[in-house]
């Protein structure tokens, strides 16, 4: 930069400064790398911020021969504070919060009016009247190509054998199919049977043994009860024997003094007698006792025809006494 | 076939498409023309192989119109009504719905039919319904008419399939028909000239025989002679079956000593010394003669006869036989020869 400045301090405590007139230059905001600061673009004046603009009411300007007493600095010290204080003592809106920012905004663009009635309104539409369209006239291509034409043969449009076939496949294949299911039938009833045959014959084989068996267990109930009924008999024939000997033997005991003691009582209610003595005693005692009676009688007939004569007499001896 | 039956085939109705054959060919039984009613039979017939529509005849509850179709005067018609019911009561629900739904007196009806070919119809769908435990139930009551329908019937085919049904009933509750002289009815018809009728009386006598009174009457009745005489026949069906009636009679001790008169043992052991038995019926054979001289080894002639026989039974009890029934029939078969008491 080839300019050169003056500066140096007045001997009345101004300072000065003077230099060239220069075009102002355009600094950019940044300071560059130290090589690119040699660089100097001249900008335009109207652009440049540190070129004031505007009003330059109340704004802070340094006056440019400032005498500066103390005093008056003071006095403007205390003008701020005070001014300061004053602020400070109006309540303001809180600071805003962290990440926050407080903006004034006026809501007049954001007003919405509010009422009752609802705005509408009418509108109506009318279609056109069709027109009438004349008819499409009829589309005849243009003719193109050759004319061929053609005659069918006989047999050509309906070949038998071609076409019987898959009617006879059908048919075929349907005989086949109904025939195979018969005959599918037929193996299986056939198989049934045979199972139920080869089980059938199985369970004979099987019954059979299991009859043998009952059979044989039945044999040997029928043997064991006859023995036992037979072992009961003999048992029961035993004691009949035990008892009839015993019986015997008791009745010979018995019947050994039987005979002496029959004779005994016997001739003890007389059934033996001798028939002479009994003769005498049947016969001859009663006729004695009658003989002996009647003798008696007679004893006492007389003896009471005396005492009724002595008893006669005695009486007819008191009647005559008397 | 599903095709239009009625163009093709003279003797067939049509049949409609779909859901609608059956109750269309239904509708056109109730004509009363005769022949239409045929076609309309035959073609149900003809539907009947497939399962669906048996579910859907079942279920529309059209088996009540069949039962006055078996009271139609025209033979074939009762004959083809049969055939019908056969279709049907091959499949186990179909046979439950036409036992419940009281076809059974009709049918029944039917079987004095003067109609050989419609009695035979008939005795197919019985033998086909007494194949179910439900349908041999129900021809309970039935058994002991057809036990008189075995004297009278002469048709052989419809003798075989009435045995066939009386042995399956059999099988159920042997009761009714021993009680309507089973046992005698059905030796009769051992000596019959033709081999089905002996294989199907030989099998009905089997099913009786497991009863005790069946055993019993059978000893009584001396058929065990004929028995035996079966078992040396070619038909391996009949020798089975016979092998199976003796196997059950010998089972009882008159039985045992009957068979040891007619000296069956050496028939058994020749029956049980086979070795052919790629069949699966001659090992059936093999094993009920095994049974049968099990039973005969219990009896002290049998018993004896057997010791000497031992090692021929031994090789059958012996591991290397495939056959694990005919290994236990055989082993079972050497204890009871070689116990003592």
């Amino acid at each position: 930069m080839a300019f050169v400045s003056r500066s140096h301090r007045d001997p009345n405590e101004t300072y000065t400064f003077s230099s060239r007139p220069r075009p102002v230059e355009n600094r950019p905001k940044y300071r560059g790398p130290p090589f690119e600061q040699m660089q100097s673009n001249y900008g335009n004046i109207m652009y440049d911020r540190r070129v004031v603009r505007g009003n330059s009411h109340g704004q802070h300007i340094i006056p440019t021969a400032a005498q500066t007493h103390p005093i008056e600095i003071q006095r403007q010290q205390e003008m701020r504070r005070r001014k300061r204080a004053r602020e400070q003592f109006r309540t303001m809106t809180p600071e805003a919060l962290q990440g926050r920012k407080h903006i004034e905004i006026q809501t007049e663009l954001y007003l919405e009016e509010l009422s009752n009635v609802i705005v509408a309104t009418d509108t109506e539409c009318q279609t056109d009247a069709f027109l009438d369209k004349p008819a499409t006239p009829l589309f005849i291509p243009a003719k193109s190509g050759k004319d061929v034409d053609t005659q069918i043969e006989e047999g050509e449009l309906f070949d038998f054998d071609l076409e019987v076939q898959p009617v006879l496949e059908v048919l075929v294949g349907k005989t086949i199919e109904q025939s195979l299911m018969e005959v599918m039938e037929e193996e299986e009833l056939a198989c049934l049977r045979a199972q139920q045959r080869a089980f059938n014959e199985l369970r004979n084989n099987e019954l059979a043994e299991v009859k043998r068996l009952q059979e044989q267990e039945r044999r040997h109930s029928e043997e064991k009860e006859r023995r036992i009924a037979q072992q009961r008999e003999m048992l029961k024939k035993e004691r009949e024997t035990a008892e009839k000997i015993a019986a015997r033997a008791y009745t010979q005991q018995y019947l050994a003094d039987l005979l002496p003691a029959v004779f005994t009582s016997l001739r003890g209610h007389g059934y033996f007698y001798d028939p002479v003595e009994k003769d005498v005693e049947t016969n001859f005692f009663p006729w004695l006792m009658n003989e002996v009676h009647k003798s008696l009688e007679k004893r006492y007939i007389a003896r009471e025809l005396l005492d009724t004569i002595i008893q006669e007499v005695a009486q007819r001896r008191l009647n005559t006494t008397c | 076939m599903l095709m239009a039956g009625g163009v093709t085939d003279p003797s067939r109705a049509p049949v409609a498409f779909g859901r609608r054959a059956v109750p269309q060919l239904f509708e056109e039984l109730q004509q009363p023309d005769q022949d239409r009613r045929l076609r309309a039979l035959n073609s149900l017939c003809d539907l009947m192989h497939d399962p669906e529509r048996i579910q859907q005849t079942i279920r529309a509850g059209f088996l009540e119109q069949l039962k006055v179709l078996l009271e139609d005067e025209d033979p074939s018609v009762r004959t083809k009504t049969c055939e019908l019911l056969l279709m049907l009561s091959c499949k186990y629900t179909a046979s439950e719905a036409l036992l419940s739904s009281s076809l059974l007196p009709p049918l029944s009806q039917l079987l004095d039919d003067s109609s050989s070919s419609c009695r035979r119809s008939v005795h197919r769908v019985m033998k086909q319904l007494s194949v179910w435990t439900s349908g041999a139930s129900a021809l309970l009551p039935l058994v002991p008419k057809l036990m008189l329908k075995l004297n009278e019937e002469e048709d052989e085919e419809a003798l075989v399939l009435l045995l066939s049904t009386v042995s399956c009933c059999s099988r159920v509750d042997v009761l009714p028909a021993l009680a309507s002289d089973g046992v005698s009815l059905l030796g009769q018809k051992l000596s019959h000239p033709s081999p089905n009728i002996r294989r199907e009386a030989a099998a009905a006598m089997m099913t009786l025989s497991v009863c005790e009174d069946g055993r019993q009457q059978v000893c009584e009745q001396a058929l065990l002679p004929v028995l035996v005489g079966l078992l040396r026949e070619d038909d391996i069906e009949v020798q089975i079956h016979a092998a199976g009636v003796i196997m059950y009679v010998v089972v009882i001790t008159p039985g045992k000593l009957q068979c040891l008169d007619l000296d069956a043992i050496p028939v058994f052991l020749d029956l049980v010394s086979k070795k052919k038995e790629e069949e699966d019926r001659r090992r059936v054979l093999v094993m009920y003669s095994l049974r049968v001289l099990t039973a005969l080894a219990e009896a002290p002639d049998g018993r004896r006869l057997l010791l000497e026989q031992l090692p021929l039974l031994v090789a059958r009890s012996e591991a290397t036989e495939e056959d694990e029934n005919i290994r236990r029939a055989a082993q079972t078969a050497v204890r009871v020869i070689t116990w003592t008491p």
